[in-house]
């Protein structure tokens, strides 16, 4: 009944889709509108072909695929214990508090200019504006979710024998994992949407320039496959992470 | 009972425990003296609100006492022992282990190798009933297999002391009545020194070598009976004069300091 249900609904949203493109691409080839502005998507899908057979397609997702995950697994990586630290020692929130603060409201892009004048157009420049859009508000996602710990809990470890660090280890990480995790995925949207903007500034390669480069040729498609391109690669990314969650996760199940 | 010796385990000396509040400071504990003797199961019972959980927090090392001491062994109680095994109501399961996993908790904080850990754990799941459950999350049990985990959880760890606060009042009659028998059997067999609080009285004679009453908030010592009822304290001993008596003694003790208390709210 239910997954019988649920194939029901799929079904809806699959026709409701081709029925978008079917209607985006009659529309397009009555006239009604001129290519450079919006071109088919069948313009969209043979470019899509003639990227794929140059590699260039492959080449360009794979690059902000790398950027993405290199910048955003680095952030993680030092966020999730600073910010169980931070989460867990009112002292050291209070030294680091004003910082985040001030960091917080600064959006990824506001670092480029900084990140070009330090770094030049490099890799590394790629990573650091991941870094720097993802970390603060990973930060604070994990600083909530150490906060929220059932205190009972970290008695209970302390009153068998526990220290400080192992409460944090055995306790605090696995009890705030769920939701960490959630914000993590939040993030990883986040890290997406630093990345294409860095690119859109100065890259070589790249989705994001990609769709830079598709405008200064007029090369309209290009720049619709790019935009594509970006939300089928966050969708499946989406999907791996998913699969992972539940992995990591086994008691939720 | 044989297995009491005359060295005090416990000796709760003069504590007072204040909490300040902005409106007004609450004082839950007055000048409460208590000794407990190595290997006597103590029953302490009183109103809401007076100070029980207070005290067994103090002893545990949880909190600290505003005034007065705790000698646990002879040596001030300064911070959390895990000598002192707690056994919360709430059962305080870690919902991310596995019930062997929660069992083996306090022996990997004393780094004891896995294998070894897993045999020992192993032996106190199987004693409280609840072989072939290992590799369960605690989310699936019912509240009595949860709280008998966390009865393992503690035993595994071996304290000297075990306090448990209303271990049993979340459960149903007939689950409180069996874990209430189990817990006498590991008191008997292992020797340990417990101080357990209940709401009831019946639970109190059934489990007890003494029995304590607190008074109303700020909470001391009101009463101490020695439980004389032989064991094992089945039907007929529930149904006995001796059993009756007490009862009634406890009873109109605890009423009185519940009234006091009520009293006192709604002034
Ligand atoms: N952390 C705290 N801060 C302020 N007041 C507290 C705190 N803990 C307990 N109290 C107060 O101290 C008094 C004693 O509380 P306690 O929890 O020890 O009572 P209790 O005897 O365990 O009650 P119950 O039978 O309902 O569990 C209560 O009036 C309570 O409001
Ligand atoms: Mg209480």
């Amino acid at each position: 009944m239910n997954t019988k249900n649920s194939s029901n609904l799929a079904l809806i949203s699959i026709v409701s889709l081709v029925f978008f493109l079917a209607a985006w691409e009659i529309y397009c080839r009555m006239g009604f509108i001129e290519p450079l502005f919006m071109p088919a998507p069948s313009k969209i899908l043979s470019r899509a072909i003639k990227m794929l057979n140059n590699w260039s397609l492959l080449g360009h997702t794979l690059a902000s695929t790398r950027r993405v995950m290199v910048g955003f697994i680095v952030s993680s990586l030092v966020a999730i214990p600073f910010g169980i630290f931070l989460g867990s020692s009112r002292f050291f929130m209070a030294v680091f508090d004003p910082f985040i603060s001030l960091l917080r409201p600064l959006p990824s892009m506001s670092w480029i200019p900084l990140s070009l004048l330090w770094l030049g157009i490099t890799e590394t420049q790629k990573y650091s504006i991941v870094f720097m859009g993802s970390f603060v508000p990973s930060l604070l996602y994990i600083i909530e979710a150490t906060k929220n710990i059932d205190p009972l809990l970290i008695r209970a470890a302390r009153n068998l024998g526990a220290s400080e660090v192992d409460v944090m280890r055995e306790v605090i990480l696995p009890g705030a994992l769920p939701q960490i995790i959630a914000g993590l995925k939040v993030m990883l949207g986040i890290a997406w949407t630093c990345v294409i903007s860095a690119e859109l500034v100065a890259a070589r390669e790249g989705l994001g320039f990609m769709i830079m480069n598709g405008k200064e040729y007029f090369q309209t498609d290009t720049v619709l496959l790019g935009m594509v391109m970006i939300s089928v690669t966050v969708m499946i990314t989406d999907l791996v992470f998913r699969k992972f969650e539940k992995r990591l996760l086994p008691w939720t199940l | 009972m044989d297995t009491l010796t005359n060295k005090i385990k416990i000796s709760i000396q003069g504590v007072t425990k204040v909490f300040p509040s902005k409106r007004a400071d609450v004082m839950a504990l007055k000048n409460l003296s208590l000794d407990v003797m190595d290997g006597e199961f103590v029953v302490i019972v009183g109103a809401s609100g007076c100070g029980k959980t207070t005290l067994l927090n103090l002893v545990a090392g949880f909190d600290s006492a505003s005034q007065g001491q705790i000698l646990l062994d002879g040596q001030p109680v300064i911070g959390i022992t895990p000598e002192c095994g707690m056994i919360f109501q709430q059962y305080a399961l870690f919902p991310w282990k596995t019930v062997q996993d929660n069992v083996e908790f306090g022996l990997k904080m004393k780094r004891i190798p896995k294998a070894e850990r897993q045999e020992q754990a192993a032996r106190f799941i199987d004693m409280v009933g609840l072989k072939g459950f290992e590799k369960s999350f605690p989310h699936h049990l019912s509240g009595g297999m949860k709280q008998r985990v966390s009865i393992a959880r503690s035993l595994a760890n071996d304290p000297k002391v075990i306090l448990l606060d209303e271990p049993f009042a979340a459960l149903d009659a007939m689950t409180r009545q069996v874990l209430q028998e189990q817990l006498v059997r590991i008191y008997e067999k292992h020797q340990k020194t417990i101080i357990f609080i209940t709401h009831s009285i019946d639970e109190a004679l059934l489990l007890s070598t003494r029995i304590v009453v607190m008074t109303a908030r700020p909470g001391r010592i009101l009463q101490e009976i020695v439980n004389d009822l032989p064991h094992p304290r089945n039907a007929d001993v529930q149904l006995s004069d001796r059993y009756m008596e007490l009862k009634r003694m406890i009873w109109v003790s605890v009423q009185a300091e519940v009234m006091k208390s009520i009293e006192e709210e709604t002034v």
